[in-house]
């Protein structure tokens, strides 16, 4: 176990270079900063002390290979838009992202494996058919749509909950909400086929031969072996829950992390994208990291 | 005492705390937040955050006319020498005098290349300033310059003292000025929190309390409002003006701003090199039709000028051209136009109000007479790179701010703007004419002929003087929109039931 955590991390940073040059790459392409941030009145003089301070006059691979060796030293360089070091501008915004995405998390998974054990136990009758199609309908509902139809009626109808903004856990009702139902379906279905695909399997008719509860079948024989599938899914759900986060913020005006990469995106503001993309690959490997060897102390045969 | 009666009381007392909370605190939702209190940034959103607490030499009202600031009264000496006389009594919000020494130092600051001041255009021809008295400065100007005072009513006056004491950067993080409101918190993103300056010298604001909340998403923002979390929205969207006035709770206010929306042709490649077919393209588009449907008749419709109504060398004897598709055709035809030529119209989404559902409009009316008019949506890097490099295609939307002053919108059709393709000698004259002299009369009379140029010779098609749009909750009193798009609250009051 320990040999994978430690063969994992020692790849992560060839993903973040990866990853990194790639954005870099992109932005660099797709936009010149110099356009950005110096008007049509700009004097010669003031185009080239922008272009040495961001390396504009080296060819890409320089460039990119300058912000590798500063990063080396842990300077991911200046924000343009902010006038200081990218990461200061990064930082305020990761609590709250975090606070978002993992009480969204909480939710579809709290709520997904309920579901999905309810459908499973009950497939083809009235629950299962009920949830299953509202399965369907969560998954195809933008979740754009969603939040503004939250809003709509906690907010404006029943004056239940704020329409937006950063403050007690009320404001943070909806928008977890909004990025869990994009996940939620996801959760509730893998849970219903692992549990079926279960059932079917011949230690859990010998179970049943033997004259087990089902109760008890479900709990010592079914939701054990079902927790692997749901952790491999997990591990891949989180990338899509980071890129849910960036539209669920902007609904709902929260100060987090994706709204900062859409900013700086916008603005061709490479070093803060940069530092921002880091921060979520970096989480997604810790949390990958972190299904497997959950993984494997639940299923022995991971570990071989 | 009953379990009921207790609670009853229990919610009337809360009930009564929170209406005494909203009446200290006005909570205002705005659409973009600029990442720092820096001044000088060259943004809308940057310069409204920063005039709550920071004021101008020349202030200036919600319709754009200049009136006293912390100057009360400036007067010209010479051709390039302008006298401002300072309001006295002053004071900073640490308590320090305001006077001559700020404004010798604000000025020098901002003409000092290092510090990148990105309004410093505003007042580019600028030289200098020097104290005369404690309460009486001369500003120098490389030139004449007739837009000096014009420009000052954007640059915000900065206490010499605290730089001194703290340093740039300190003071980015916690500005202080002379303005109605007192820097209280700024966090990127979020909110703005200020409190009102009882000691203010136009009279203490009469609400307590100041929050500015960032909402980027139109359709929250309107929600917060009719909720009542804000009591007032910038920004409001065309499509969603008629929620609003049927919530009951809030009503729209607005005002046309000083930007004149165009598409403007790329004059240097054919087919759009020849007038005829520029003329023809113009009539083909139903202005008033567009305007009712996509901008709700809210602004105005462009008189066949780049300049709006208001703004000082408007030319009231041009008018639009009307729509008149036959006329397009015949026009077209007489051009020998081919009608297979694609024709992409690149617009921005979200910059102008309505910009993506005007273009939509145009592309429908030049399908009708048988052009094959696409939409181009550009994202906002890119467009700077095809500005950069003067090329956006064939049609281009984009709308120009006179800030009230023709110069400022007509110096983008000169050759010394940068920016256009079209480049005419008799109005890049006129242009400088006008800019060599202090005499209004004259300039108007050659803005009047510069843009009877234009409207002759169409390097594009004037649509809209674009609106600013506002929505304010039914308590609200003593706001207006603002053509300028910086919000003044000093005067705002929250009515009680």
């Amino acid at each position: 176990m320990l040999r994978i955590a430690a063969r994992r991390l020692a790849l992560a940073p060839l993903t973040l270079l990866l990853v990194s040059f790639v954005t870099f790459v992109l932005l660099r392409v797709t936009g010149d900063p110099v356009d950005i941030f110096l008007d049509i009145n700009r004097t010669p003089e003031q185009v080239e002390a922008l272009r040495q301070r961001l390396h504009l006059d080296q060819p890409l691979v320089v460039q990119y290979l300058i912000y590798v060796r500063d990063l080396l030293t842990g300077d991911f360089g200046q924000s343009l838009q902010y006038g200081g070091p990218a990461i200061n501008a990064v930082i305020p915004t990761i609590v709250p992202t975090l606070q978002l995405v993992g009480l969204a998390l909480l939710l579809a998974v709290v709520l997904g494996v309920a579901a999905g054990f309810v459908a499973a136990v009950y497939k083809d009758k009235v629950p299962d058919v009920v949830l299953s199609s509202l399965a369907v309908v969560g998954q195809s509902m933008p979740s754009f749509w969603l939040g503004i139809l939250l809003i709509q009626f906690f907010s404006l109808r029943l004056q239940w909950l704020p329409t937006s903004g950063r403050g007690g856990w009320e404001n943070l009702v909806l928008p977890s909400l909004t990025l869990a139902a994009f996940l939620l379906p996801n959760f509730m279905l893998v849970t219903r086929t692992a549990i079926l695909d279960l059932m079917s399997e011949q230690f859990v008719q010998t179970a049943r031969a033997k004259g087990l509860s089902f109760t008890r079948i479900l709990l010592t024989h079914i939701f054990p072996n079902m927790v692997n599938p749901l952790l491999s899914f997990l591990g891949i759900q989180i990338g899509t829950l980071v890129g849910g986060s960036i539209i669920t913020e902007s609904i709902f005006g929260w100060p987090g992390i994706g709204r900062l990469m859409i900013g700086a995106v916008a603005n061709r503001d490479v070093p803060v994208v940069l530092v921002t993309v880091f921060i979520v690959s970096v989480t997604i490997i810790i949390a990958n990291l972190l299904v497997d060897i959950l993984q494997s102390i639940v299923d022995p045969r991971v570990r071989q | 005492m009953s379990k009921r009666t207790l609670l009853l009381l229990a919610s009337v007392v809360s009930f009564c705390a929170v209406s005494f909370a909203n009446a200290q605190t006005l909570t205002v939702g705005a659409a973009v937040f600029p990442r720092s209190l820096q001044t000088g940034q060259s943004s809308f959103a940057a310069l409204s955050l920063v005039s709550q607490t920071n004021e101008a030499l020349v202030g200036r009202d919600d319709a754009g006319t200049l009136r006293p600031g912390l100057a009360e009264r400036w007067e010209q000496v010479d051709d390039t020498t302008t006298r401002f006389y300072l309001r006295q009594g002053v004071k900073w919000h640490d308590g320090e005098d305001f006077n001559a020494d700020d404004v010798v130092f604000t000025i020098d600051r901002i003409v000092d290349p290092k510090n990148a001041y990105g309004l410093l255009a505003r007042i580019g021809q600028v030289a200098g300033a020097t104290k005369v008295d404690d309460y009486t400065v001369d500003i120098k100007t490389k030139s004449i310059f007739p837009t000096l005072v014009r420009g000052l009513s954007d640059i915000v006056m900065e206490p010499a003292h605290y730089y001194e004491a703290k340093g740039a950067d300190e003071v980015v993080k916690h500005p202080i000025g002379t303005g109605p409101f007192v820097y209280g918190n700024y966090v990127p993103g979020d909110r703005y929190e200020l409190t009102a300056n009882p000691d203010y010298w136009g009279g203490a604001p009469a609400i307590e309390k100041l929050v500015i909340r960032e909402i980027p998403e139109a359709a929250t923002r309107v929600a917060s409002l009719i909720a009542g979390e804000t009591q007032i929205i910038e920004e409001v969207p065309v499509d969603l003006i008629s929620e609003i006035e049927a919530s009951g709770r809030a009503e729209i206010n607005e005002i046309t701003t000083s930007a004149g929306l165009i598409l403007t042709f790329d004059v240097r490649k054919a087919p759009f090199d020849n007038p005829l077919v520029r003329e023809a393209f113009d009539y083909a588009i139903d202005k008033p039709a567009i305007f009712e449907a996509m901008l709700q008749s809210k602004g105005e419709l462009l008189d066949g000028q780049l300049l709006t109504k208001s703004t000082l060398g408007y030319n009231p004897n041009l008018s639009a051209r009307p729509y008149d598709p036959e006329k397009a055709k015949a026009l077209l035809a007489e051009a020998g136009f081919d009608f297979s030529t694609p024709v992409p119209i690149s617009t921005q989404s979200g910059k102008y109000t309505s910009d993506v559902d005007i273009v939509n409009a145009v592309t429908g009316m030049l399908g009708d007479i048988g052009v094959r008019a696409t939409v181009n949506v550009v994202e906002g890097g890119v467009w700077s790179q095809m500005t950069a490099a003067k090329d956006y295609g064939p049609i281009y939307m984009i709308g120009w701010y006179s800030l009230g002053d023709a110069d400022f919108a007509s110096v983008w059709f000169t050759e010394i703007g940068k920016r256009s393709v079209w480049i005419n000698s008799d109005y890049d004259r006129l242009f400088t004419e006008a800019r060599s002299t202090n005499d209004e009369a004259e300039r108007v009379a050659k803005y009047h002929e510069m843009m009877e140029i234009m409207h002759r010779e169409n390097p594009a098609m004037f649509l809209f003087g674009l609106p600013s749009i506002y929505a304010t909750g039914k308590k609200i009193e003593g706001f207006t929109a603002a053509s300028d798009k910086l919000l003044r609250l000093a005067t705002t009051k929250i009515v009680q039931d």
